[in-house]
């Protein structure tokens, strides 16, 4: 029998990893006023995946997964379509950096798949504002001021999560992971 | 290729994007160099951020409620819906004031992001019958009654705390 892509027990990783992203974005609030703060917890969620899940397309699942979730819970102010691709786009844009940077567990690598990460959630929310002509948020507080939110959050929590990484490792969570397998 | 090689790789690869974002939104500016006429300014920090345009209504759902002192349905666009198309959610803490004036009238009424973002209070922009907007609201009781009203909406303000 051919082998899958992913196993059973990857997905269901993912599928955990996908719902912890969406249960921060609701759950977690800092005080900051400026956008793409959230970034911190989401970027951090999606390169531990991605470090957890060390196969190509493992990020975008986490991506796609938690879009339909946020979905469906009715989740972003500009509706379900901008909501699905924002989500998606965090995922497949993490793992063509990561195609790039390769090694998630290094700091930099991870930050700055952090960044072009979030940074393409933000390109998708621009880019259907100005495909559609509809406003959106971010762009009336001037765009430098968002680009800037969304880098440097992207980037925090990329690190964030690669600093997780590491200290699973040390932790021994890997050599688990391996005898799971 | 080193690793160092591969990081500066995608520092290039994020600042042309930046550039190219940054590029095309000059371009879109200078198309549009000032309010729209018919435009509500919407004001962050005493800056101007925007001008909120009767046509951005058909991006937002309709909202309706009946109003205790006369029974007539008032239907209309939540104010909170209005604001998040032209500024990130993010941006709002409960504590961060709305203020809704109307020059002509006189009126204004400060209101808090927490009592707008409440989807009970029915804070709500209404296009009246001559194609004016008002501020009403179902709950919030400076602002239930036709007297409290803010008729003919001329200005949104932003006020971070």
């Amino acid at each position: 029998m051919k082998e899958r892509y992913f196993s059973t027990f990857q997905l269901i990783l993912l599928a955990l990893f996908a719902a912890l992203v969406v249960v921060a974005k609701i759950a977690l609030r800092t005080p900051l006023q400026m956008p793409g703060h959230s970034g911190i917890f989401w970027m951090a969620i999606v390169i531990v995946a991605a470090g957890v899940v060390p196969k190509r397309g493992a990020a975008s699942v986490v991506g796609l997964t938690s879009g339909i979730i946020a979905a469906f819970l009715g989740m972003g102010d500009f509706g379900a379509l901008n909501t699905l691709l924002s989500y998606t786009m965090v995922g497949v844009a993490t793992d063509l950096a990561l195609l790039l940077l390769r090694d998630p567990e290094n700091p930099a690598a991870g930050a700055l798949a952090g960044t072009l990460g979030h940074f393409c959630k933000f390109l998708v929310k621009w880019s259907l504002g100005a495909l559609t002509g509809a406003p959106v948020g971010f762009i009336a507080l001037g765009l430098l001021r968002a680009i800037v939110g969304y880098i440097v959050f992207g980037a925090l929590g990329g690190l964030l999560g690669a600093l997780t990484l590491k200290a699973l490792r040390k932790a021994g969570f890997f050599a688990y992971l391996a005898e799971k397998r | 290729m080193t690793q160092n090689k591969r990081i500066l790789i995608a520092v290039v690869i994020l600042i042309v994007i930046v550039g190219a974002v940054l590029g095309v939104d000059v371009l879109r500016r200078q198309q549009v160099t000032e309010l729209e006429p018919g435009s509500i300014p919407i004001y962050f920090e005493d800056r101007l951020a925007t001008g909120f345009k009767p046509d951005d209504l058909a991006h937002l759902e309709q909202v309706s409620f009946v109003d205790a002192e006369e029974g007539k349905t008032q239907e209309g666009w939540l104010l909170r819906d209005v604001l998040l198309l032209h500024i990130e959610r993010d941006v709002f803490r409960d504590d961060t004031s709305i203020v809704v004036s109307s020059s002509s009238r006189g009126k204004s009424v400060q209101l808090t992001w927490a009592e707008v973002d409440d989807a009970d209070n029915m804070v709500m922009l209404d296009l009246s019958g001559r194609g004016a907007l008002k501020l009403v609201s179902e709950k919030i009781e400076r602002l239930d009654v036709r007297d409290e009203w803010i008729q003919d909406v001329d200005r949104i303000e932003v006020i971070p705390q």
